[in-house]
């Protein structure tokens, strides 16, 4: 739905994105995550036309955003970072402006305007000037205007930053409804939007994709191997040894409190299976069996965006000082 | 088409919501209206040579626009890149032509607005003698020129800053360079550069505007001098998107 192609964009000497290549698949919602500065704005930017690229080629919906911009930009709808709307208008009168901008008809006005309201709950600040509200409904009379013109490309710059706790969760909730109807770009720097939101993950960090993948597979290639915590009742005999035995079982340690053990496994095992049989069989009560949670999307994300400018100095000691003072 | 129209409509509604419009208008006419007051008390003279008084009007009023048509247009391009509503409004399936057209439209409209109730002053005159409408229209004709002329220009200022004072201030200093242009015509001896000026001299065509003199020349140059400003607004603000 959307095919980024080589995307590069220089700003004078600044290379802001250097040569991004993604795509977003129909019905899918993809996270773009990376630090601030890291070039997600500016990759968004140009994703909605907003920015002409300086290198490189997007196309929206198989239409290319430079050789037919108008039409690839109707099946996009966007919500910048820090949404701008006229502070003097109404919210239906915005809406209604912003219908006449994306060429609906009065017809379809009618019916988009209000379920738009409706879906953005906006009903009770219809009639309100857009100068006098707050924060997270000036985010959702954002959301509205995006999917207004029902665009089959939602793109999402950040679209909770700046909010409070429950209006996060609100604005989530609503991106979640529309990740059902919509293909969705969704750009943040907070990690359990992604877990929670997203179907893959690009990590953008200095302009370049450093990682993609699902958040799963990213968490499995880059946490050591996984874990199962398990824990028994009473002091079973010999279960140090038995589960150490089990396929696909590496190593068994002691967990924390009486009869709690954890195991580490090769990479794509479970022994959970197993150890319920074992378990059964020698008679043990289980208490306890989960799979251990490796490391978060977070701890993927802070060794990804952060070890470079130490990876780069370890692995040139004797590199001259220039590259690493930055 | 579309989209100019929905930027028309949005921009002319901001008009007429903003305190400043008023102030504008308030301003505009008392003080068109003390010009007019002065004029016909003058006129009344009885050592006074006479003529049409909305010919001396017009001539008086022009000079107006130096001032109006900064704090019309120096808004409409430059708020738009300072709160960056730019970036919705150029996302959407819109050209920079077209939003340089709407918001052109729309201060042209209320431009027009504001010389509107100056018509009373015609009617007023009517009351008491017989009024030549030829020279009055073509007077408000070149009124209307000048003014979509000057206003092109102060959207060329806006469009080049995200700053309305920079904008405002660009708009005057071009304004009053083609003012300075029309004053340089009266007073050079060259009679090669009298005669180039000529073309330009804003006083002399209110002049012949406000005698009921309509030259096609003179269309011809508000005409393509508004929509060259117009096309290099559109320009200047295609360029924002590359640096």
């Amino acid at each position: 739905m959307i095919e980024a192609q080589s995307l590069s964009r220089r700003y004078g000497d600044f290379t802001a994105v250097d040569g991004i290549s993604f795509s977003v698949k129909e019905g899918e919602i993809l996270g773009m995550l990376g630090p601030n500065g890291a070039g997600k704005t500016t990759t968004i930017r140009m994703i909605t036309g907003f920015l002409p690229p300086t290198g490189g080629t997007v196309t929206v919906a198989g239409k290319d955003l430079f050789e037919s911009p108008r039409e690839a930009r109707r099946q996009v709808g966007y919500l910048p970072e820090n949404i701008s709307l006229y502070p003097e208008m109404r919210v239906s009168e915005y809406l209604a402006y912003r219908a006449r901008l994306e060429g609906l008809s009065r017809a379809e006005a009618r019916q988009a305007i209000p379920s738009a309201i409706e879906r953005c709950l906006l009903g009770d600040v219809r009639l309100q000037i857009i100068g006098t509200l707050s924060k997270g409904y000036r985010q959702r009379v954002g959301l509205a205007t995006a999917i207004l013109h029902n665009p089959r490309v939602l793109v999402l710059d950040e679209p909770t930053v700046g909010l409070d706790p429950k209006q996060i969760i609100s604005i989530r909730e609503l991106i979640r409804q529309l990740g059902r109807e919509h293909t969705l770009l969704l750009s943040t720097h907070i990690l359990p939007e992604v877990e929670l939101l997203c179907d893959r993950v690009v990590i953008i960090d200095r302009g370049r994709i450093i990682a993609e993948g699902t958040p799963e597979s990213l968490r499995e290639s880059w946490t050591g191997n996984p874990g199962v915590r398990l824990a028994l009742k009473g002091a079973a005999e010999g279960a140090a040894e038995a589960l150490a035995a089990l396929p696909g079982v590496v190593t068994v340690k002691p967990g924390a409190g009486d009869g709690a053990w954890l195991l580490e496994c090769e990479p794509g095992s479970d022994p959970r299976e197993a150890v319920f049989r074992t378990a059964v069989e020698r008679g043990w009560v289980l208490l306890e069996l989960a799979r251990e949670r490796g490391a978060t999307l977070e701890d993927i994300f802070v060794r990804l965006t952060t070890h470079d400018a130490a990876a780069a100095q370890a692995a040139e000691p004797a590199a001259s000082g220039e590259e690493v003072v930055s | 088409m579309n989209g100019v129209l929905a930027t028309f409509r949005r921009e002319l509604r901001a008009y007429f919501f903003s305190p400043l419009a008023y102030v504008v208008l308030f301003f505009f006419l008392v003080v068109t209206g003390f010009i007019f007051v002065y004029l016909v008390g003058q006129l009344n003279n009885p050592g006074s040579p006479g003529g049409p008084p909305l010919g001396f009007f017009f001539r008086a009023t022009w000079l107006l626009l130096l001032l109006i048509v900064p704090v019309l247009t120096m808004r409409l391009i430059s708020e738009e890149l300072r709160s960056g509503s730019i970036e919705v409004l150029m996302t959407a399936p819109i050209t920079e032509g077209q939003v340089i057209g709407g918001k052109f439209l729309a201060a042209l409209v209320f431009y027009g607005f504001l010389w509107f109730p100056t018509f009373i002053y015609a009617l007023n005159i009517h009351l008491y003698e017989k009024v030549d409408w030829g020279p009055v229209g073509a007077g408000y004709l070149g009124i209307l020129l000048i003014g979509s002329f000057f206003l092109a220009i102060g959207i060329f200022a806006s469009s080049m800053t995200r700053s309305q004072l920079l904008a405002a201030m660009i708009t005057v200093a071009l304004v009053f360079l083609m003012f300075l242009l029309s004053l340089w015509g009266e007073l050079t001896n060259s009679d090669l550069l009298k005669k180039a000026l000529e073309h330009v001299n804003i006083w002399n065509h209110i002049d012949e505007f406000a005698s009921g003199i309509v030259d096609t020349r003179r269309l011809v140059f508000y005409l393509s001098g508004t929509l060259f400003f117009l096309f290099l607004a559109s320009r200047a603000l295609e360029d924002k998107k590359w640096r």
